[in-house]
């Protein structure tokens, strides 16, 4: 990692080690790799194979090589031919995911692109109950134990 | 602030905007549209300026080949020293405030040649003597590969240069109608002027034009909830 040296990453983080470049002679920062144990992840689209239809501009495509584990939900389940001829997006191969669900809505209340927006009003009342553990004991009450299943859950905040 | 950050721009060199910096990026907007039409400009994740395919990996990648000429950063500390922190205020382990941490910052603080520092606030809580810890140091000593560092700082009273040679942080000019004075009781360190009596141009009739008009525009694309309080006040 270039950069960092003389940081207080060194101080805080006993796991990033200082060697020499062999190629260059000088210093260097190394940082051990993040290896999740479990990644979920919202697709765009995905087929019955399990490939899945990412978000280029984000980080979902990194952290589902990085995972021991991917488990996806995805806005749609569409046929393999028009996976390959999405207009934008990465496509990620099926070897990596383990399971697939599919769920419309799925990355409520934060944004599916091409589909929906952020619910500001949702993220909003999120910050605010997720305050403390009474407020949000409120919130997970509201908006997972009231309600009967994820259909439900749609037509509550209006999707 | 904009206006400020937009003359910092250079023709036909690249600038990248990265996450939770709408006024950079209407600054690099405005210099785009006015002196720096080949600027190539890069905002993060914005649908018409971001040139990468693979999430941040790529542009770091980039970043990390110096291919980045222009960057911007923030934290929650900036002290004399050009020192950032973004990594937490008060002890580590319970600290009075956690901030969100450095992701990019150390390497671009190091990589890209002139970094401009921004604060939509200048207070003496976060222009301090000296951080709570360094997430990314002001500079390094010789023998670090660094070809890059702080440029200026810009904030709602003033634009702070740093000086390569003492290694700190001097006063560039402050905004019309703020005081040098006004300036310094709001900073917690000593500030020296370069040039006594420096204002800051303020923006034109036509750059304002262009912030309210196509800038605005573009940024709400990015940062709607941003553009509807910040150009109502404009």
């Amino acid at each position: 990692m270039p950069g960092h040296l003389g940081s207080d990453y060194e101080k805080l983080r006993p796991d990033f080690k200082v060697i020499v470049d062999p190629y260059s002679g000088k210093d260097v920062l190394l940082v051990p790799a993040i290896v999740p144990d479990v990644a979920l992840i919202h697709a765009l689209q995905a087929d019955a194979e399990g490939n899945l239809l990412l978000d280029e501009k984000e980080d979902d495509f990194l952290l589902a090589r990085a995972s021991r584990v991917v488990v996806a939900s995805a806005e749609e389940i569409v046929a393999t031919d028009t996976l390959r001829r999405a207009p934008y997006g990465v496509r990620l191969s099926g070897i990596y995911v383990r399971a697939l669900v599919h769920v419309p809505g799925g990355a409520h209340p934060t944004a599916c692109r091409g589909r929906y927006g952020i619910d500001e009003a949702h993220i909003q009342e999120y910050l605010r109950l997720a305050g403390s553990d009474a407020a949000f004991r409120e919130y997970v009450q509201r908006y997972v134990f009231d309600l009967k299943d994820h259909a439900a859950y749609l037509e509550h905040v209006g999707l | 602030m904009a206006a400020a950050i937009a003359r910092e721009v250079r023709d036909g060199e690249t600038v990248a905007v990265g996450t939770l910096s709408p006024v950079p990026a209407a600054g690099v907007l405005l210099a785009r549209a006015r002196h720096a039409p080949r600027a190539t400009v890069m905002i993060i994740n914005h649908e018409d300026y971001w040139p990468f395919h693979e999430g941040s990996k790529e542009f770091y990648d980039f970043a990390q080949q110096g291919k980045i000429d222009l960057f911007f950063l923030s934290g929650g500390q900036i002290d004399q020293f050009g020192n950032l922190n973004i990594i937490a205020i008060g002890d580590h382990d319970h600290p009075a405030v956690r901030l969100p941490g450095g992701a990019g910052s150390a390497m671009l603080y190091y990589l890209a040649p002139r970094v401009i520092l921004f604060r939509s606030d200048h207070t003496s809580r976060t222009f301090v003597e000296r951080v709570d810890w360094v997430t990314s140091p002001g500079s390094s000593p010789p023998g670090v590969f660094r070809p890059g560092g702080p440029w200026k700082v810009v904030t709602p009273l003033a634009v702070l240069a740093f000086n390569r040679e003492t290694k700190r942080l001097e006063l560039e000019s402050v905004h019309p109608g703020v005081s040098q004075e006004q300036v310094q009781t709001a900073t917690g360190f000593p500030l020296v002027a370069r040039r006594e009596g420096a204002v800051t141009p303020p923006p034109t009739e036509q750059d304002l034009a262009i912030l309210r008009g196509p800038v605005r525009q573009a940024v709400a694309r990015l940062y709607p909830v941003f553009c509807r309080s910040a150009f109502l006040a404009a």
